[in-house]
């Protein structure tokens, strides 16, 4: 994989003989760690629950994964710039709130309000931060505030339900035993890691976080690429408050609350640090798969509900722990 | 106090750093360590203060068998490092920054500080170097000598017997690199025993008394400096008979080439008032010049990094504005910076990344990587990048080597001007006549090349054309960079 290629270089010899030689086994570990943690997962959750590695649940977890992974899929590229965005759970709600307003008008193509509502609040956290200088984890987390109020001032605290037919049949149904939703997951997923490692966007964003200075002074057009990576974020937001929204039949203000959390954490158990520089769509899967499969999991083995947060948050600082890049520690910009 | 050292010998994985070296230093003298990137000169020094253990080897101070756990270990034995890198906390003050670690000592009963028996404790050690600098000082302020005065200040405040010094003068300019050799000169008097890294010949020959020479890790031998050439200590470094001259030979002038570049009364912040100067196709203009005389101001507007305050540019006859580097680079104008590691390329990146980052080659959207792979592998071949594959990450690279990749970044763009800000800091001496090699020769080509370096030797070797810049004018042009004297352009400067 290619976004993988610094990490796998610095396994190379090093010619000049400086310390650090030895990094290259706990490289491999580092690299394997997502993977080795979901069949660890998988291996626990399947003896404690006979339920567990069934077909059916198999589709509940991936399911209930799509939107963790739709928006996780656009965060990828904003923590691999070296930037952080807080407001996605609020960019959820209110494009479900757009899809709820315009399904029984609209039916399917909803979906455009949906991306338009997303792209449009990714651009003002884009412009923000690329031309207001604002540092994205302040930006973004008035964002949250303001998008979430603007759901509460449309819908007053009441939920808008959707009723539209051919809405949900296109969103919520299956084809051949496998639930829309998670084609869409599947299809988009594609596209992003075609992004991150086939386009030159895709470069000047992990240049941006590899060095932002040096990216500058190389000419790369680092504002322009901020504020495409931020709509792009924006853009699957609006189609996970979507696929949320259609799976709820309803925008409600609560919808995509505190998702940016587990948003983040995927992306980071799956492997992109928040130093930037380095990023893999696969590790975010992988990511996604973890944060879903413990809950889906833990439910599953009936842990007690109050000890789930606990577990998830050790889970989380303990990936990151292992996966960090200590040469590269610094404040998330 | 007298430190010796005997056959020591440091590893890092296969690599011999060091490979049987030994070395005296005597009190009141001043012994430097030379050789090329990678001789193993720091690593020998570290070994001295604690940085690193030797693997094997004997070290002594005095007649005592010396063996510090660490560099504070070795420091409460007398021995004292100053780094290479800067290292003061611009936030902190000067008396802070040097006793940064030690504060608990000026500590109330209740854990405050007594900042005045601090300050008075800090200025002591500040007047004993003879630094011209006030505890109450804004940190923030001070220019890169006056900070590295402040590390050896640092490095005094555990009352050292010997001094330890690792490339202390690398980032710094003329005037400060006199300030840093005073400094020296003046605590050899006090009978300290100091020993210094440096890249630098004139500087060794100016402050030292003994010279060590490593090549490859191994120890060469060690010489009093009023009894060796400098032309016998290059090829004792080297290894070989260095060619007569590292610098290539100049072309003819050819005043009928076009002018790429021309700028009028261009002012630029606070640094740079109104200046004019040109360059012409296959020319190379030198610019001499202390810290925030202007030359980084000037190829920060060229570049398109900072906006212009007055004046105008053109670019191969247009008017030239660039409103941001995307535009500077776009239009055939590369920058090479002056901090390779901050803002010349992404060391965690690969060589490939690095070379084809400004202008990487694409169908549409979609970045072409066989074209990118051909391109990388054409300028490793031209510029003589020393690599096994154009995915090595450029961690594995030497300074020499990383410079290169830099200067192929900025060659890759088939640039018609190219800026270079100190081309060969902390570059060894074979990889900097390649540097100067590669630059003639694009310059032969037609390129304008804009140069600007703390080096004196070195602007007055490349330079076709000299400008000498002054709190942002230029106060001396040298039609014939070859005539030049170090002693007329450091006239100009000051």
């Amino acid at each position: 994989m290619e976004t993988n290629k610094t990490s796998s270089a610095t396994k190379t010899p090093n010619a000049s003989g400086e310390p650090g030689v030895n990094a290259s086994r706990f490289e491999v570990v580092k690299r394997g760690f997502p993977l080795a943690m979901l069949v660890l997962l998988i291996v626990i959750f399947s003896i404690a629950s006979p339920r567990f590695l069934t077909f059916s649940n198999l589709l509940i977890v991936l399911q209930q994964g799509t939107v963790l992974l739709v928006a996780a899929l656009g965060m990828t590229f904003v923590i691999m710039a070296g930037s952080i965005d807080l407001s996605v759970g609020s960019i959820v709600a209110l494009a479900a709130l757009a899809t709820a307003l315009t399904a029984d008008s609209l039916g399917a193509a909803a979906i455009i309000p949906a991306i338009a509502v997303g792209a449009a609040a990714g651009l003002i956290n884009g412009v923000l931060l690329a031309k207001g200088k604002v540092p994205s984890f302040i930006a973004t987390m008035g964002a949250m505030v303001v998008y979430r109020g603007v759901v509460l001032l449309f819908t007053r605290g009441a939920p808008v339900s959707i009723n539209d037919e051919q809405f949900l049949d296109v969103y919520t149904n299956r084809t051949l035993g496998i639930p829309h939703s998670v084609i869409i997951g599947l299809v988009l997923t594609v596209v992003a890691y075609g992004i991150i490692n086939r386009t030159v966007f895709g470069r000047e964003v992990r240049a941006i976080g590899g060095g932002e200075r040096v990216a500058i002074l190389t000419g790369i057009p680092v504002a322009r690429a901020k504020i495409y990576m931020y709509v792009l974020l924006g853009a699957l937001c609006g189609i996970a408050g979507l696929l949320q929204g259609a799976r709820a039949m309803a925008a409600t203000a609560q919808l995509g609350e505190g998702l940016e959390l587990d948003v983040i954490a995927a992306v980071v158990v799956g492997g992109t640090p928040l130093t930037g520089g380095v990023g893999s769509v696969v590790g975010t899967v992988l990511g996604v798969l973890i944060i879903t499969l413990l809950s889906n999991g833990m439910n599953m083995a009936g842990v007690d509900p109050y000890l789930q947060n606990i577990v998830k948050g050790t889970v989380m600082v303990c990936a990151v722990f292992v996966t960090i890049d200590r040469r590269k520690i610094g404040i998330i910009k | 106090m007298r430190l010796s050292a005997s056959d020591l010998l440091k590893s890092y994985g296969q690599t011999r750093a060091v490979d049987g070296v030994s070395v005296v230093l005597r009190p009141g003298m001043v012994h430097a360590i030379v050789g090329e990137n990678g001789a193993g000169k720091s690593t020998t020094l570290r070994m001295l203060a604690g940085a690193e253990r030797p693997d094997s080897g004997v070290m002594t101070l005095d007649e005592a068998s010396y063996a510090p756990p660490s560099v504070i270990g070795a420091a409460a034995l007398g021995v004292s490092l100053v780094y290479q890198e800067i290292t003061i906390n611009r936030s902190l003050t000067v008396a802070e920054n040097i006793f940064i670690g030690r504060l608990r000592q000026f500590a109330g009963p209740l854990g405050f500080i007594y900042r005045r028996r601090m300050e008075a404790a800090a200025q002591t050690i500040l007047e004993r170097i003879g630094a011209q600098i006030s505890v109450s000082a804004d940190t923030g302020r001070l220019n890169l000598g006056e900070l590295k005065c402040i590390e050896i200040a640092r490095a005094l405040s555990t009352n050292p017997k010997v001094l330890l010094l690792d490339e202390s003068t690398a980032y710094l300019d003329h005037r400060e690199v006199q300030a840093v050799l005073r400094v020296i000169s003046e605590l050899k008097g006090q009978g300290m025993t100091v020993a210094f890294v440096s890249h630098h010949l004139d500087e060794v020959l100016a402050v030292a008394d003994e010279l060590t020479i490593l090549k490859d890790g191994q120890y060469v031998g060690t010489y009093r400096t009023t009894e060796i050439e400098p032309n016998e200590i290059h090829r004792r470094m080297v290894g070989r008979e260095l060619a007569r001259s590292i610098y290539p030979p100049r072309p003819p002038r050819d005043p009928s080439k076009p002018v790429v570049f021309e700028a009028s009364e261009v002012a630029v912040g606070r640094e740079l008032g109104g200046v004019s100067l040109n360059v012409r196709a296959g020319e190379i203009l030198g610019l001499a010049g202390l810290k925030g005389a202007g030359a980084e101001a000037l190829f920060a507007a060229v570049c398109g990094d900072l906006p212009v305050r007055g004046g105008s540019m053109t670019l191969a006859g247009r008017s030239y504005a660039p409103s941001n580097p995307t535009s500077a680079w776009g239009q055939g104008v590369a920058y090479l910076p002056g901090d390779r590691h901050n803002e010349g390329l992404i060391a965690d990146f690969s060589i490939l990344d690095n070379l084809v980052m400004a202008r990487p080659p694409h169908h549409g959207p979609f970045f072409d990587r066989a074209a990118a792979t051909a391109i990388a592998g054409d300028l490793i071949a031209q510029i003589g990048i020393k690599t096994q594959s154009v995915d090595s990450s450029c961690r594995s690279l030497s300074g020499g080597n990383l410079q290169k990749v830099v200067i192929g970044k900025c060659l890759a763009v088939q640039p018609r001007l190219l800026l270079l800000n100190n081309p060969t800091r902390g570059v060894d001496i074979g990889a900097r006549a390649e540097i100067y090699r590669i630059i003639r020769q694009k310059a032969a080509q037609g390129l304008a090349v804009i140069l600007s370096s703390e080096d004196m030797p070195e602007l007055i070797g490349v330079s076709d054309r000299l400008l000498v810049l002054r709190q942002g004018q230029i106060t001396h042009r040298i039609e014939t960079a070859a005539d030049a004297t170090e002693h007329d352009i450091i006239g100009h400067m000051a």
